[in-house]
């Protein structure tokens, strides 16, 4: 998408749809400012006429219906402009919440489409600043800026236009003022701009504090280190309050300058004015006239100021979103991606794979290469930190190798779709993630249509459904945020069932079972292999007792495949898996 | 209990009526009173002051000018200039003084928010989404300030304001003013109406922007679970309706919000043509002169302004209260395990640890433990074992007082562990959760954690004796390495590693091990274990493990089935009694041979 050269442009892009009813409530707010200055005017004419006037008291007897008509011309205009002002309102709401949900779905949309280097790079605090509160400095942009913008101007220009109309020098003397006021809104620009700048990202960083804080929470208790971390949040809660008081500081370092000036205009209209009446140059109606509406000049000037906050401040929020609003992921479908009707058989080709992680500084995986054959189960161990997971990852296009290919279906995984490689993909992660939903929902998250009798299968596949069955509300159980409440095991179980139940062609178990017990691990080997769907496993394990039976077992050390092949195979070979094997029977004692 | 909160569905909030919630405010405005009643007296002197300018100007129309006064007109735009001055200088001060109260206002309703967080369970962050207390803690708090300090002050300005005009109407005819007056319980009326729909509208606005930041920070942390699922288009969807329910809540909120003043506005003019009416048909019969009508008229005219402002105050309090209502419901969330009245420094802790007959629950429906009762001597090391869910990290949660027992006792070196003071225990207790968080800094910052004084070299010692250091060191920046917050950076094994060294850095009395290796390899896990028995010397510890080789040498092994202790023995005691661990033991032997 090509990025407009503005935020205003930019805004107005995301006004599309909205812009003609916008454009009413623009006409609105011109109306009932207009209208603004027609109910004194019936009053005036009330008390004039029926009231102080020269027959006052004839009048109230001989023209009474105009009385009355006043009266309730009065009454019904006043209805009619606020129920303009009711509907311009309602009008611009509706157009800033139409606009807000627009963008925010957008980005959240954007958000949940990007590459891992996008996570790694914003943190989740961030993150919610931006679709909350920068979105709202947008909102208040639609809602109440551009709306103060155009009363501002229409009111001053008008009111501009009527006094040149009258008395031009008199109108200019006093107009002159005005550009002392517009160089202080500059000068004030430009000391608040940066403010803004400074106090979102102080938000941001409460926000991530507050946020780092209330996920880590086991860990503060643990180490009781609550007084550190009510500390370390102070720090950026002042930081945050001292920000916030600059930002106000500095509209109050101009404010009295603006206020001043503003001030000015009404005395220079009295003293010019006067000498003018003084000279005969002006009649006394006139200047009445002109000290009537002094204010439609004076109040547009007092706003500016306020609407050049309010502009910095959508400002600085927009250039935030707008980052995420174009920030495009580097891993997406190539143009031409070849087109999958059918499920895919589940061969995946490793072919001199090297890999390195775009903020790393070494390279992970070197020249990686195997095969697994539709149906087979692929084992393989290695240290913690051999790269294990990396290469994983590479497989659902997580990450793109920095040298070699990986096929699926002998088809590298570049040329295909993504969404249509994943579907075809089952992943339990080693941190197991699951969402505050019911167990039910956990299950069926990769596909909500899934019948519940598939659900309890599946749980039972992944020995899961015992202890869901004890739980008192069953599959309606809801588990916390990140599955707490359960244990580790547990959370494995229901995240095994996650990933078997898209029924994938292949199968990608990293570590699943480590907080499994033995025997229920059994449980769950037996069922890998008896699902009723084709399936290719590539299993990562410690336990030899997984291993054990897999088709081959690649053995990785500091990214490279040093040991390959069978059980027995590799037994016989005498090197790190049988060194392994020799440590888990534990012959050691 | 309730049942778990998720961003489905809206918080539940009994309150009532919101003026016990500004009654409550005025603890945080307190500090500032002072402050608020200068601030107040600069208002009141500058309002005065504003009085003076139409003064000045009429008497340049009516006498400076028909005179031809050159220099009196001088004179009095000089006036004029003065009393403007004063005016903007006093309004400066009273803007500044306030900007720093409702500053400060904010300040410490976040810390208090923050503060009483931490004291608060396990539970509690079990039991709703991590979104829903965020925005409490940040966006609701940003929302009430403005209510709390100018707020105030301007709803007593007003009131002033207000009395004032009241007192001159009475005083130049009462039965016109009675005429105004009457506009006064339309307006009550209409209030009370537009109050009670107003208020659950905004209840309603922040319960819906509740959800959608529980949704918001879940999928976001989940974004990798979403893609390998490929749900972006329901999640989008579900966030779609989510943000839709948003703003139809907020356009019914502010469709009431915006009828206050429209509705002051044409009363204000009902009142003014019954005062024209009425005042006519009386001057008719003689009762009324022609200059009350005109006092009156200008007097209703005034009137009004100050009951419009007061109006918008009145519209910002019923709006913000629905947040305040939310701030005040996370203060008053009970602290359900604190430090007893009474509660003592636990002394340094020897290592006895007692259960007595303890029963526990996490809630009503189902009992964890039932009955519990063993002791562990000084020193010794014990394994928990069992099949997962029967309640071997309750156990040792419970040593850590991380949940209240139900009944029965939980002692260390026979002190009630509930009569101590909580940082006086968890301080000397290393624990090392399922969960091994990393917080976003460096390697070394979050080793550190364990020990926020620790010297580079303890780091190091820390690192090398749970076999992190090698790997820390293989990346370029080695301990100074950022770890960022969902980084790819660590692998699950690497981050269990840290996590050992964060534990053992705090040089704990009791080590509390919780599938604290489960995902490291097995040849570093035996590694780790040298470094570890030298450790562990001298030191209580609890260790649940899966892998039985993890766990053989332990002084004791405890079999936990049901929430209660089925075997209990050295690993030949318990392999000789042919039991739940000989059968469980056998089965992974027979699995790897």
């Amino acid at each position: 998408m090509n990025k407009p050269k503005s935020k205003i442009a930019w805004l107005w892009e995301n006004m599309r749809g909205y812009r003609i009813i916008y454009f009413f409530s623009i006409i609105g707010t011109i109306a009932y400012n207009a209208m603004q200055l027609v109910v004194p005017y019936i009053t005036a004419k009330i008390v004039d006429t029926f009231l102080t006037g020269k027959n006052a008291a004839e009048n109230i007897n001989t023209q009474r219906d105009l009385f009355y008509q006043l009266i309730i011309a009065m009454v019904v205009l006043t209805f009619v402009r606020t129920l303009i002002v009711y509907l311009v309102c309602f009008d611009v709401e509706h157009v800033s919440q139409k606009v807000l949900y627009r963008i925010r779905t957008y980005l959240f949309d954007k958000i949940e489409r990007q590459d891992m280097k996008f996570y790694s790079t914003y943190r989740t605090g961030d993150l919610m600043t931006r679709l909350t509160g920068d979105l709202d400095a947008i909102r208040h942009m639609i809602a109440w800026v551009i709306r103060s913008i155009v009363e501002s101007v229409a009111l001053f220009v008008a009111t501009a236009i009527y006094f040149i109309y009258m008395d031009w020098r008199l109108a200019l003397s006093v107009l002159a003022i005005a550009p002392f006021i517009f160089i202080i809104i500059i000068l004030f620009k430009n000391k608040v701009a940066p403010r803004h700048k400074a106090l979102r990202e102080k938000l941001s960083l409460l926000n991530t504090a507050a946020q780092e804080n209330i996920s880590g929470n086991r860990v503060v208790k643990a180490f009781a280190r609550e007084e550190y971390e009510i500390a370390k949040f102070n720090e950026c809660n002042t930081e945050y309050s001292q920000t916030n008081r600059k930002t106000a500081m500095t509209w109050l370092t101009y404010y009295p300058y603006i206020e001043t000036f503003a001030n000015l205009m009404p005395i220079v209209l009295l003293v010019v004015g006067g000498l003018f009446i003084i000279n005969g140059q002006l009649t006394m109606g006139e200047y009445v006239a002109f000290t009537g509406l002094i204010w439609a000049i004076q109040n547009p000037m007092r706003q500016l100021g306020n609407i050049m906050n309010e502009f910095q401040r959508f400002s600085a929020a927009s250039d935030k979103v707008m980052e995420i609003y174009y920030s495009e992921p580097e891993i997406v479908d190539h143009p031409d991606a070849i087109d999958l009707t059918e499920r895919i058989k589940g061969k995946v080709e490793f072919k001199n794979v090297s890999f390195q992680y775009a903020d790393g500084k070494l390279p992970v995986l070197h020249d990686i290469s195997f095969v697994a054959n539709p149906g087979e189960t692929i084992a393989i161990m290695g240290e913690t930190g051999c790269g294990k997971t990396s290469l994983i990852q590479l497989i659902p296009r997580f990450y793109e190798p920095t040298e070699g290919e990986v096929l699926v279906d002998d088809i590298n995984v570049k040329d295909m779709k993504l969404h249509q490689l994943r579907k075809n993909i089952g992943l339990a992660t080693q941190d197991v993630l699951l969402y505050s939903d019911t167990i039910d929902g956990n299950i069926a998250f990769g596909d909500p249509h899934i019948k519940q009798e598939e659900v309890v299968k599946f749980a039972r596949y992944s020995a899961a459904s015992d202890f869901i069955a004890k739980m008192p509300e069953g599959y309606d159980t809801i588990v916390g945020e990140r599955g707490v409440g359960l244990s580790g095991g547990q959370k494995q179980r229901i995240s095994l069932a996650r990933a078997l139940a898209v029924k994938p062609a292949i199968l990608i178990l990293d570590d699943t079972t480590s907080a499994v017990d033995m025997e229920t691990e059994k449980q769950i080997q037996h069922s890998l292999n008896e699902l009723d769907f084709p399936c290719t496993k590539i299993i990562i394990a410690q336990r030899i007792s997984t291993t054990k039976f897999a088709d081959k077992i690649l053995v990785i050390q500091d990214g490279r495949i040093t040991e390959s092949g069978t059980h027995d195979e590799l037994v016989a070979k005498k090197g790190y898996y049988y060194n392994l094997v020799q440590l888990q029977t534990g012959e050691e004692a | 209990m309730a049942r778990r909160n998720t961003y489905k569905e809206d918080e539940v909030l009994e309150t009532p009526f919101e003026v016990r919630h500004l009654l409550r405010a005025f603890v945080y405005i307190k500090k500032y009173l002072g402050k608020m009643i200068f601030a107040l007296v600069l208002s009141a002197i500058g309002g005065i002051m504003g009085l003076f300018g139409p003064m000045i100007t009429q008497h340049a129309l009516d006498d400076a000018i028909p005179n031809k006064n050159v220099e009196l007109l001088l004179w009095l735009a000089g006036a004029l200039i003065f009393t403007f001055v004063v005016g903007v200088i006093f309004t400066t001060i009273r803007s500044r003084i306030m900007i720093n109260v409702s500053q400060n206002i904010i300040f410490d309703i976040r810390k208090d928010i923050f503060e009483h967080l931490q004291k608060l369970p396990f539970q509690y962050y079990d039991d709703r989404p991590h979104g829903k207390i965020l925005i409490r803690v940040v966006n609701y708090v940003n929302s009430v300030s403005d209510m709390l300090s100018n707020g105030l002050i301007n709803v007593i300005l007003e009131s002033l304001n207000l009395i004032f005009i009241v007192i001159f109407m009475l005083c130049v005819d009462v039965k016109l003013s009675l005429v105004v007056l009457a506009g006064v319980p339309i307006l009550a009326a209409f209030m009370l109406w537009l109050k009670k729909k107003q208020r659950r509208a905004w209840q309603q606005v922040s319960n819906k922007n509740s959800n959608l930041n529980a949704y918001l920070q879940e999928n976001i942390v989940g974004a990798r679970i979403t893609q390998i699922f490929v749900r972006e288009d329901e999640n989008s969807e579900t966030f779609g309706t989510l943000s839709d329910r948003c703003r139809k809540t907020w356009l019914e909120a502010v469709m009431y919000s915006n009828l206050m003043w429209p509705g002051i506005d044409n009363i204000s003019v009902w009142v003014r043509a019954a005062v024209f009416i009425v005042g006519l048909i009386f001057m008719g019969t003689g009762n009324v002169s022609l200059g009350v009508v005109v006092a009156i008229n200008s007097y209703s005219a005034r009137f009004w302004q100050p009951i419009m402002n007061l109006g918008n105050i009145f519209n910002n309090f019923i709006n913000n209260i629905a947040y305040l209502e939310r701030i005040f419901e996370t203060l008053d969330e009970p602290v359900t395990v604190d430090d007893a009245e009474d509660a003592i420094k636990m002394p340094d802790i020897k290592g006895e640890v007692t259960f007595e007959n303890v029963t526990f629950s996490y809630d009503e429906s189902k009992t964890v433990l039932k009955n519990l009762s063993f002791t562990v001597k000084p020193g010794e090391s014990v394994a928990l074992v069992g099949p997962t869910g029967a309640g071997k990290s309750t156990i040792v949660n419970l040593i850590s007082r991380f949940y209240n027992v139900n009944s029965g006792r939980v002692l260390i070196d026979g002190q009630d562990i509930s009569k101590v003071t909580l940082n006086s225990l968890r301080s000397q207790m290393g624990i090392m959760l399922q969960d091994s968080f990393i917080f976003s800094g460096t390697i070394e910052d979050n080793i550190r954690y364990g020990k926020l004084d620790a010297t580079e070299e303890e780091i190091i010692r820390a690192s090398k004796t749970v076999c992190a250091h090698d790997f820390i060191n293989r990346f370029q920046d080695g301990y100074q390495t950022e770890v960022k917050e969902r980084g790819s950076l660590l692998s699950q094994g690497q981050k269990q590693l840290i996590s050992f060294a964060r534990t053992l850095l705090s040089n704990p009395a009791i080590l509390v091990l919780d599938e604290a290796t489960s995902s490291i390899d097995v040849q570093t896990e035996r590694a780790l274990q040298q470094g570890l028995n030298a450790m562990l010397e001298g030191r209580t510890s609890f260790i649940i493990a899966h892998r039985l080789s993890t766990i053989k040498n332990c002084d004791k092994i405890m079999y936990i089935d049901d929430g209660g202790i089925a075997e209990c023995g050295t690993h030949e005691e318990l392999l000789a009694k042919k039991g739940h661990y000989y059968h469980l033991y056998t089965a992974q032997m027979e699995d790897i041979a």
